[in-house]
């Protein structure tokens, strides 16, 4: 079905991602490409749905890609979007349309499909995939998990034989992996062939048939089905992977709400305008020292709970007290910090040290430098903040929270996306942070994370 | 059940394009206020038969509210607070025909039936793309500003760098956005040169006739009227 014959790639002038890449799928298979980050994943499934070379400037491209037959470099794009389907890793920004129904039918239009023909797809393809729930919707009001159920089905009912879903579960939570899975299953049973690259594996534990394990642009081993099973925990820690099966939970509940010695919440409740409360009486505690995991499924509140804590929306009802002091929404935000999910919309400077700078101008250089010296970042003192990797950047962040003098550090979903080696790195950074007596607050859905990181579990239901 | 409503509910977007510049010739030639009133009133009329009632009351209302203040008000009220409100009230009066017909525009069509009803206009692929995407790229900025607000009141950053620091951040994640929105476009056959086809097909109706009609005898009135 899919076959890539000594692949090599780089882009102009850098050294090469992928070396001498040979691979085979048969129809119907379920493969898995797994790796730390920038292994090189992402761009075998690019070669595969051809968006290189066809969507793609300056490279060197070595090397040749069949799909079913036709070689995928020689084929128009729009060719191709018939055979392969691809879902990708940001929900956001996977759709064209405005509303769910014309998502839906996006690309069979762009086929030119028969009016007749599409309806039936569409019926089918709501009713296997239980959509009856994200029709007639605007796309800005749908969950994270939603978004990619959505951008899944609008492939679905394009009818390819070959999907290609680049880290799909990067932003989802339990549930929507869990759906994501079935859909997986949904489609092995009607013969299409599933390429998956992805840091999280648990949730492929039986739907896979083989998986290649790549390291620095190459395919270092093939594992079949047992051969993966079989894996060892230190082996698979060895090669940077995340764990093979769903993590266990065995954290402590959160303090229940009162303490004096640190961030309480008590009978806490919030919401938008004139709409229900999101969430109503909560109440808990989170001690200096300790990390404290947030978690609960997509859509729940985790985000209006978090903006609230950090007096970005002001409480419909209870209190917030830290040591034992009421505090009001303005007070709240200058204690705290939020690192966001997306870092990129907190960094405004042009450089690591006037971001910095900007963060805290009553200090002096010298106790910015130790601040960054801690982080790992005093190399990069003059670089752009947009020139950091994602890592860099999120403890840039958390450098300018410390400047400005924040007591309360608040994660949203830190590990989205992260292989082993990073999820550990941030880890440390946070438990740092702890150790240093902030209140630290993570808003996860990882399991693996929250098990190996946090000291308590509050989940919202 | 759903279809039944949907055909007197449901107007052809190159309707509400045709009332949009409708609303445009009368704004800038008419010279009776009768056309005016009876050209909101108009709208008014066809916002309730689409069941947008709300809309619909708060456009009259806020018209009558500028009327009053034009014609009762201002002309009660001191001189000085006459001449510094004249001109703003009289020319938000005079705008409004095409404020009212673009607002019920954007709220009735999709950007899907816009786009469909571009291609039945034979408008250029390569034009409709982009016409698209830009409007489809408005409300995820509204997104994005929403976060990096949320971002700036956490960091104390001066009043004066405000809005440098929305822009930064939003410039690069413009280009990111739109980077990966092309390619869940094309992976999706878009620049499939074929003809397009669709699930929801447009026409005119009876409502359409109706409506076109009537906004053209307004139109008329507005240049033979003086």
């Amino acid at each position: 079905m899919v076959s890539i014959e000594n692949i090599s790639f780089g882009y102009e002038n850098k050294e090469k991602i992928l070396k001498n890449i040979n691979l085979d799928i048969k129809q119907g298979e379920c493969i898995l490409l797994c790796g730390e980050s920038g292994c090189g994943k992402t761009t075998v499934t690019k070669l595969i749905n051809g968006l290189i070379p066809h969507f793609c400037e300056k490279h060197n491209l070595e090397g040749k890609v069949f799909l079913s037959g036709r070689h995928v470099a020689g084929t128009e794009l729009y060719e191709l979007a018939k055979s392969v389907g691809s879902v990708f890793q940001n929900p956001k920004s996977q759709f064209f349309n405005l509303d769910t129904d014309s998502e839906l039918s996006f690309g069979m239009e762009n086929e030119g499909m028969p009016p007749e023909e599409m309806k039936k797809r569409l019926k089918d393809t709501i009713e296997k995939l239980q959509l009856k729930k994200l029709l007639g919707r605007n796309i800005f009001s749908l969950s994270g998990g939603e978004k990619q159920t959505l951008a899944f089905a609008s492939v679905y009912a394009m009818n390819p034989a070959v999907y290609v879903l680049d880290e799909p579960t990067a932003n989802l939570d339990t549930q929507a992996i869990e759906r994501l899975r079935k859909q997986i299953g949904i489609l092995k049973r009607e013969g299409h062939t599933v390429i998956v690259a992805e840091h999280r594996l648990y949730f492929l534990y039986d739907c896979i048939d083989r998986a290649f394990y790549l390291k620095n642009g190459k395919i270092l081993c093939v594992f079949s089905k047992e051969e993966f099973h079989k894996l060892t925990d230190d082996a698979r820690i060895s090669m940077g992977l995340r764990s093979i099966q769903q993590a266990e939970v065995t954290l402590p509940q959160a303090l229940p709400g009162g303490r004096r010695d640190g961030l309480s919440a008590e009978e806490l409740s919030c919401g938008y305008k004139k709409a229900p409360p999101v969430f109503g009486k909560l109440s808990f505690s989170a001690i200096p020292g300790e990390i404290l995991a947030i978690t609960g499924y997509n859509g729940i509140g985790k985000t209006t709970l978090i903006r609230c804590l950090c007096g970005l929306v002001r409480e419909r009802d209870g209190k917030v007290f830290l040591e034992g002091k009421e505090m009001s929404a303005r007070s709240r935000r200058k204690q705290s910090f939020l690192v966001m999910q997306d870092v990129n919309h907190q960094l405004f400077s042009d450089s690591v040290l006037e971001e910095c700078k900007m963060a805290g101008r009553e200090h002096t250089e010298e106790q910015i430098r130790c601040v960054l010296e801690k982080l790992g970042l005093l190399p990069f003192l003059e670089q752009h903040p947009m020139a950091l990797s994602g890592g860099q950047k999120q403890r840039l962040a958390i450098a300018t929270a410390i400047l400005s003098g924040k007591k309360i550090l608040i994660f949203d979903e830190p590990t989205s996306g992260l292989d082993y080696v990073n999820m550990r790195a941030v880890s440390e950074v946070i438990r740092q942070l702890a150790d240093a007596n902030h209140i630290i607050l993570v808003v996860t859905h990882d399991r693996e994370f929250m098990q190996c990181a946090c000291d308590r579990v509050l989940e919202i239901k | 059940m759903k279809e039944k409503e949907s055909v007197i509910k449901v107007l052809d977007p190159r309707t509400c394009l045709m009332l949009l510049i409708f609303a445009n010739l009368i704004t800038f030639f008419q010279s009776s206020i009768w056309i005016e009133v009876g050209w909101i009133c108009f709208l008014g009329c066809i916002m309730l038969f689409m069941g947008q009632y709300r809309m619909a009351v708060k456009w009259i209302f806020t018209y009558g509210f500028i009327l009053l203040l034009q014609y009762f008000l201002l002309p009660a009220a001191p001189k000085a607070i006459t001449t510094a409100f004249t001109l703003l009230v009289n020319y938000s009066r005079r705008m409004f025909p095409c404020l009212m017909a673009g607002a019920f525009m954007i709220k009735v069509i999709s950007l899907r039936q816009f786009i469909l009803a571009m291609r039945k206009m034979r408008i250029p692929q390569n034009l409709i793309i982009p016409i698209s995407v830009t409007i489809r790229y408005f409300p995820a900025i509204k997104e994005e500003v929403h976060y990096i607000r949320d971002a700036i009141k956490l960091r104390n950053i001066r009043s004066a760098d405000k809005l440098e620091a929305i822009i930064v951040p939003l410039m690069i994640s413009a280009t990111a956005t739109a980077e990966e929105l092309s390619a869940a476009a094309v992976t999706r056959g878009i620049e499939n040169p074929i003809r397009k086809t669709s699930v929801t097909e447009i026409k005119f109706r009876l409502p359409d006739y109706l409506y076109g009609f009537i906004g053209l005898l307004f139109t008329a009135g507005a240049f033979v009227i003086k």
